[in-house]
């Protein structure tokens, strides 16, 4: 039982906690009203609220975030699917060959996926591809290396034991390589999962013809200010959405290991 | 370990680059992979070369490495003392400020720069902007960090040996702090060179982000990968630059646990790795006053060269000046 005395959600300190962000709103709100130059260039949140809402009734906003969404999982499960395989094999069979190509693949993942962009472009066209191709680029690093030094830290002794109690290839690799290794690969897998989202917007603006990038890039060069702060918002909201399930996601499958030492 | 096992691994390392290097030569060459995608190594050295001959490479390499130094140190001015601030005295107020610091630096980057165009132009202003704001976030949030999880014991001691407070800022909390900061830098200055890339992509007429997006538009490919090559030299070295400095700011770390003999070591080992941290920081402040100059030249340049047609030539391609982003 939560031993933890209940707060009402409308109780004043909850209020007073959040005072800042409603003083932050009510500014947002004012500011604008005020007139000027910031009535020409800042969007009062109730504007922005009755944009996103006649976005969504026209259902381009369903489409935009559909597109973006679906060009972000492609390239992030192409990249995982390559790299956790690729990870578990460096880290774990081939630890000379490792030693040989890490520098190698440090390098290509110091390289800027922007200016790599332009060459898939070039090789992809603006299809769809050339924006997976750069989100599968930018994921796959994070993934990779995260993965080789889960792998890597495992302790030999779990493996030696398992080992000795006559566990087979299939079941060690299933209930001892995966479970130890897996804070690393978790690891990997958000931050290559929060750098895709990052990176699609960009992505997006730079060469693409829809998506939530787009929207945005297109409001500014039509000067449609409350549609900028309108996408601009979708855009944080679904970021911020990401980042609690992937923290969500990470306590439910990991919960076990801040319990392990304890028994 | 023994001699030949560090002479084994100095091996090992600097083969896989050797193979890499060989095998981006001899791929394009013998046709394995399209030479008009990927063009062998040489021809990159040479588009390299030539790009520096003319003086171009230097010249982008200088804005650009101008601009994230300005938008790293603009952030360091203004999230060093707030974090200070915020993490030591207005403890009150950081807790307040909290969730909306959060909202703020949770907003993605990428959304916020046609904001910033819209608010700068497409001047210099925006591009600092925009890199200042980036960094600001990782860099206050580690300093708040770091000032409030300082030692209390190293804080009562100090206080009970009666310094005043600057020297406690100083001697005590700063020095306590100097590792967890320039977590906060690293992160920002990583984030920095995807941003400003993706700026001037978008909206810019000189830089290396420019110059590898303006190649892309013309098909100059051995240009695009020279670029390339240099935006990760860059990115790398800053990330050099800003470990030396680290290092050299803690050298006390290291010792800090050691026996008292530790501190004859210490105390000879102490200047010249402060002097290397003055020489970085002369670096970086050399790079600040090269490229304010080149940058105001150039922007005289685009100023003076917008009526002639000739200059304005060279701004071919910049989604910004072609008015329509979707390409």
């Amino acid at each position: 039982m939560p031993t933890r005395a209940f707060v009402s959600p409308w109780s004043l300190s909850r209020w007073l906690d959040r005072s800042s962000l409603l003083l932050f709103f009510a500014a947002w709100e004012l500011a604008p009203r005020a007139g000027g130059l910031l009535e020409t260039f800042i969007a009062p949140p109730s504007v922005v609220l009755m944009t996103l809402w006649e976005l969504l009734l026209s259902g381009e906003l369903c489409d935009h975030v559909t597109i973006s969404l679906g060009r972000a999982i492609a390239g992030f499960t192409g990249a995982a699917l390559i790299a956790l395989p690729l990870g578990f094999l460096l880290g774990g069979n081939f630890r000379t060959f490792e030693r040989i190509v890490t520098p190698v693949l440090r390098f290509l993942g110091q390289v800027n996926p922007f200016s790599l962009f332009p060459l898939f472009i070039i090789l992809f066209g603006i299809s769809e591809l050339s924006k997976e191709a750069m989100i599968f680029w930018v994921c796959i690093w994070p993934i990779l290396f995260n993965t080789i030094t889960g792998v890597k830290g495992i302790d030999p002794l779990l493996v030696k034991s398992a080992r000795s109690m006559g566990t087979g290839v299939v079941p060690l690799f299933f209930k001892v390589i995966l479970p130890a290794a897996s804070p690393g690969i978790f690891t990997g897998l958000k931050m290559g999962a929060g750098t895709a989202f990052f990176m699609l917007i960009a992505a997006e603006m730079i060469g693409a013809s829809c998506g939530l990038g787009w929207l945005v890039w297109n409001a500014q060069i039509n000067f449609q200010i409350p549609k900028l702060f309108a996408a601009t918002v979708v855009i944080s909201v679904l970021g911020m959405i990401l980042n609690m399930l992937l923290v969500t996601l990470e306590r439910r499958l990991l919960g076990w290991l801040d319990s392990s030492p304890n028994h | 370990m023994r001699l030949p096992a560090a002479v084994n691994s100095l091996l090992l390392r600097s083969s896989g680059v050797l193979i890499f290097l060989i095998l981006w030569e001899t791929a394009p060459r013998l046709a394995w992979v399209d030479p008009y995608f990927v063009p062998p190594l040489s021809i990159v050295v040479r588009e390299i070369w030539l790009l520096l001959e003319t003086g171009d490479l230097s010249r982008h390499l200088l804005v650009s490495s101008w601009r994230a130094v300005t938008g790293l140190s603009l952030a360091l001015v203004v999230a060093l003392p707030l974090g200070i601030i915020l993490g030591r005295w207005l403890t009150g107020l950081a807790s307040a400020l909290e969730p909306l610091l959060r909202l703020l630096s949770q907003i993605n980057p990428f959304a916020m720069l046609p904001l910033f165009l819209l608010f700068f132009g497409i001047g210099e202003t925006a591009k600092v902007a925009v890199v200042t704001w980036v960094t600001l976030w990782p860099i206050l949030f580690y300093t708040i960090i770091a000032t409030r999880t300082v030692d209390p014991l190293q804080i009562k001691s100090a206080a009970a040996l009666g310094v005043s407070r600057s020297e406690m800022l100083c001697k005590v909390i700063l020095p306590a702090a100097v590792p967890t900061i320039f977590i906060g830098i690293r992160i920002g200055a990583s984030l920095t060179f995807f941003i400003l890339i993706a700026a001037e992509m978008l909206g810019a007429g000189s830089g290396l982000g420019w110059l590898v997006h303006n190649s892309a538009m013309n098909y100059l490919i051995p240009r695009i990968y020279a670029g390339a090559t240099f935006i990760v030299l860059l990115g790398f070295l800053l990330n050099r630059l800003l470990l030396y400095i680290e290092a050299s700011l803690s050298i006390w770390q290291g010792s800090q646990s050691g026996s008292p003999v530790a501190g004859q070591s210490r105390a000879s080992s102490w200047r010249p790795d402060r002097g290397s941290a003055v020489a970085g920081t002369a670096i970086l402040v050399l790079v600040l006053i090269l490229g304010a100059l080149e940058v105001r030249r150039l922007n005289q340049e685009a100023l003076a060269g917008a009526s002639s047609s000739s200059s304005h030539a060279k701004h071919f391609g910049t989604p910004a000046d072609s008015s329509d982003g979707g390409l």
